[in-house]
Order: C-alpha cells, then structure tokens, then sequence
C-alpha cells in the first residue's frame, strides 16, 4: 500500500523545529544563558515565524483539499484526540506570537516578558509536536517510540542554533560574539549522538518488532546508508561536534579560561583573524563555524528526511503467510 | 363587556397556544431524533463484525465486485474498499483473505483525524465523511490495516462503511450478500467470536492490540 508523506512533510518537520529551534536560541541568548551573546538576541526571532510559516503552508499544499477548499481548514481545530488539531493550535499560536516578538526585536523595543516567554514556551510545544506527530502511529513502528520526539527537540535546538548563527554576522553590526553558544552547541550535537544511537539500537534490537528493525536496516545499511552516514551522522554530528570542540579549545588556549566575552579576533585561527579583519562593519563568523553550522542543517535535514521515508507499516495490506 | 372577554379568552388562548408550541418544538425536536436514533438502533447497540472462514474461501473475489457495484466511492482506480489477498500457494495449498475495514473498537484513524471526519455508530460501524475530509492521510498511516485510502481522483480517503445504509433498510453488506460459498458473513462480534477456531489475526498480520479490531478469522490450518 502506498502512503502518501513525501517532501513537503519532510520540509515542514525540519521547518518546524528549525524555527522553533531559532527562537528558542534568541531567547536563551536574550536572557544570558547564552553568556555575553548580543549578536545572537535578534537573528532567531526574524528566522522563527518565516520558517515555521513556511512549514505549515508546506502542510497546507500537502493536504488533497487544502488548496482548493480552504474553508476545510477550520475543521483541522476540531479533533482533540488528535495530535495533528493540537498542532494547529500550537503552531498558530507560535507563528502569532513569534511574529510580535520578532516585531518588538526588529523595532529594537523591550517585548512584553509574558509574550517572550510564551513564545518560549510554545517554540518547545512546536519542536515536541513535530515528534509526537509521528510518535503515536501505532502503525508505524520505526516511529511509535519515545524517544522520537526527544530526538527531534534536540535536532530542533541545534539546527534553529545553527541558522540563528549563521545570521547573525550578516545582520548585527560591530563585533561578533560567540559567548557560550559553542559550547551548548557541542553539548546538544554530543546529545543527539548519544539519542540517535539509542534509537537505532532499540529498533535494531527488535523492541518495536520485526518492522522497526527493517526501517532501522534501510538508514545503516540500505537504501539510505548514504544519506544516514554521511549527512546525518558525519557532516550533521560528528564533524560539527569537533569543530565546536576545535573553537572552545582554542578559546581556553587563547584567554586560560573558558570565555564569556570574546571578540572574533580571539576566535580560531588567523583565517578567521583576517576575516575579521576584512569586514569591519559587521562581524565575522569563523569558515570553519560556517562548514559545522550548515553541517548541522543539512544533517537535521536529513534526520527528517530519513525518518519519514524509511517508515515502514506493521503490515503491508498485501502479504499473506 | 363581551367583546372584552372575548378578547381576554383569545389573548389567554394565544398566549396558550405560544406555550404549547414552543414545549411541542422543545419537546419535539430532540423526540424525532430520538425516535431517528431509535431506528439506527434497530441493528442493535452492540459492535457489529465480518466473519472470514479462510477454509471456505475459494478467491473468487465476488465480493469485492460486488463492494464496488454497491458503492460508487468505491469505484475509484486505486481504491479498494474490500481487497481479497492470497498468499500465492498452488491449488490445494494457496489460501486466501478477504479483508476490508475492521471497524475497530478502538479505531486509530477516528483517533488521529484531525478534521473528526470519521465517527463511529452505535453499533459499531466505523463511518468516514468524506466531506469534512482535507485528504492529509495521517489516517492511512494511522490505521494497521490500510483501510482508509485516499482517491487520487476526490484527493480525498475513502473507506468501507459495512453498506450501513443497505444495513439500515434490513439488507445484507454487498460482499456478504455476493459469497457463494458463505465464507465471509457479518452479525454481532460477541455471537462471531463464538465460532470454533476463531482468531483475530493471522500471521504476519498487524497485532490486535493496536485498535482492537470487529473481525473473526477461522484460519484454514
């Protein structure tokens, strides 16, 4: 039997927790978890509702009906059994909140607390959704487990980290900040290896039955070895894990201690050194950070991609023993 | 004197006559959808299920002619309300399965549809509105059994609805009525599960205990 999730669903996933991922990292940032991060307190806000819009209206043009019969989309609030109505509810409300926010933050104006960490909080709601989504098929082995959601929060974070980062150069004059956003970074991509792996050691295992193993086969040595290995795995995680390893070394090397306000000048290499140079207006962003950051889009991109390709149904609907 | 009695009397009898008709609408409306209710459930409260005899079954797929001819949704290229599979054994040997909707006592799709397109009667059918439908497939994904299709033609999932309304003018389901051999047959799923040999699924088939489905299999071996 055919199922029908290609890659407008895939999109809408990585969108989804990108942009949730990015405000969440602007928030952080804002409220000094982030240590002196200035840089990083406005870019997340302008990336969070554009990409979780342009997610949700991936979702629409996926829907048979949604394009045709919009006034169908009111019944999507109706079902509250239904993980996808909450979804509705909790991505409207965060495209709608993570608008004003980004208002407020393109404005340069203090945002109201409670709006900021309501749009917090339902940026967490938003990146949780996109798991549980999946998580609750019965149906679907390789994705009725728990630690899917757990996976995608964690992707969320690091991908939305990783746009917020990118950005940031090209958007905030003077000097670039890296505070203590490396060093998150290094912990969530060291996290996601370590929930990544238990993932596929529990469908490997048989857990979730003989089916979850197949789709745990298709990612390591099927169909998707490539997309799993090299740009999930290598180029998402475990490259950009010793590049952020790299820079928060050469930190300690260059001030004795772990940094919580450092120039771009003290940052890396002397490549870096001279790109700092060479752009005095705005701040600069280490080649080597620009190749993990992207690493890690590519690779949240491709988690997506894997899971909701390689999701095989308990049952065919045609084979009989 | 009698002029103004008259009048009192027919104010009084208008003002009777207003009580009486709204207590007639507020009693009337929800007696006509009880008596309404009333005649769904003359097929009884209690879940109603197919019965598959696999040793009767000779794959001449009657019945899935037959679900096809009896409902126009499922008409459709691609859709298969009713699909009867065989395991590709020689004669003798090949057995087969006649398998649509389930109409599951905990039915997934109702549970993940976003849009409540799908409800469940009284006596258990398992009903999709494919107006309410936005064709976004989660129930296909949902449901174990790929009973809920989506028609490339409507954009929209189509599945079975056990012929209620052939059910409610006192007929049999198309594909019961249309098996020669009386191999699959429907009735009340506490009387079906009486039947000598009666299971729920079949190997390589999806566990029952994911929704729990309305269906009775007497396996050929």
């Amino acid at each position: 039997m055919e199922l029908h999730w290609h890659w407008l669903v895939v999109i809408y996933l990585f969108l989804g927790g990108l942009g949730a991922g990015a405000y969440i990292t602007s928030f952080l940032a804002e409220k000094g978890f982030l240590g002196k991060a200035p840089s990083l307190t406005r870019a997340g806000y302008f990336i969070a509702t554009p990409a979780v819009a342009i997610g949700t209206l991936m979702l629409v043009f996926d829907l048979g009906q949604g394009f045709w019969k919009p006034w169908l989309m009111i019944g999507l609030l109706s079902n509250f059994t239904s993980v996808m109505s909450w979804g509705v509810y909790i991505l409207s409300a965060f495209i709608l909140a993570g608008f004003l926010k980004c208002y407020f933050a393109f404005k340069n104006k203090k945002a109201p607390e409670l709006l900021t960490w309501a749009g917090a909080f339902l940026a967490l709601c938003t990146a949780a959704y996109t798991g549980f989504l999946i998580s609750v098929i019965k149906a679907i082995p390789f994705w009725n487990s728990n630690i899917i959601p757990v996976l995608f929060v964690v992707s969320a974070l690091s991908t939305g980290l990783s746009a917020t980062s990118l950005l940031a150069p090209l958007l905030e004059k003077g000097t670039y900040h890296e505070g203590r956003a490396n060093q998150l970074h290094l912990l969530l991509v060291v996290v996601e290896i370590i929930v990544a792996a238990s993932f596929i050691m529990v469908m490997l295992n048989g857990s979730n039955g003989p089916i979850g193993t197949e789709s745990a086969k298709l990612l390591i040595s099927g169909k998707y070895q490539i997309v799993f290995w090299g740009l999930f795995i290598v180029l998402g995680l475990v490259l950009p894990a010793f590049i952020y390893l790299q820079q928060i070394l050469s930190q300690i090397k260059k001030t004795g201690d772990i940094p919580q306000n450092i120039t771009a000048n003290d940052v890396g290499s002397a490549v870096l050194a001279e790109a700092a140079a060479s752009s005095k207006i705005y701040g600069a962003h280490s080649p080597l950070m620009i190749i993990g950051d992207t690493g890690v889009i590519i690779g949240g991109f491709a988690l997506r991609m894997l899971i909701v390709f390689a999701a095989l149904p308990v049952w065919d609907g045609f084979s009989i023993y | 004197m009698f002029k103004k009695f008259d009048s009192r009397i027919s104010r009084r009898d208008a003002l009777k006559l207003g009580v009486l008709v709204t207590a007639a609408l507020g009693m009337g409306l929800p007696l006509s959808l009880l008596t309404k209710s009333a005649v769904a459930q003359d097929l009884g409260t209690e879940q109603l299920a197919f019965l598959f005899d696999q040793k009767k079954c000779i794959g001449c797929k009657l019945c899935e002619s037959a679900c096809r001819s009896a409902n126009q949704e499922a008409r459709d290229e691609q859709v298969k309300w009713r699909r009867v599979l065989d395991n590709g054994g020689d004669e003798g040997e090949g057995h087969f399965l006649s398998i649509s909707c389930n109409h599951c006592a905990d039915p997934a799709c109702l549970t993940v549809c976003p849009v409540t397109a799908y409800t469940k009667r009284q006596d258990g059918i398992v009903v999709h509105n494919a107006e309410k439908c936005v064709g976004c497939g989660y129930c296909m994904y949902a449901c174990p059994y790929h009973a809920p299709q989506l028609s490339k033609k409507t954009k929209r999932v189509t599945k079975c609805h056990f012929c209620y309304s052939r059910q409610d003018q006192g007929q049999q389901p198309a594909c019961v009525e249309a098996c020669p051999k009386k191999a699959l047959t429907y009735g009340k799923l506490s009387e079906l599960k009486k039947a000598p040999g009666g299971v729920a699924t079949l190997k390589g088939l999806p566990s029952p205990t994911i929704t729990n489905p309305s269906w009775v299999i007497i396996p050929k071996e």
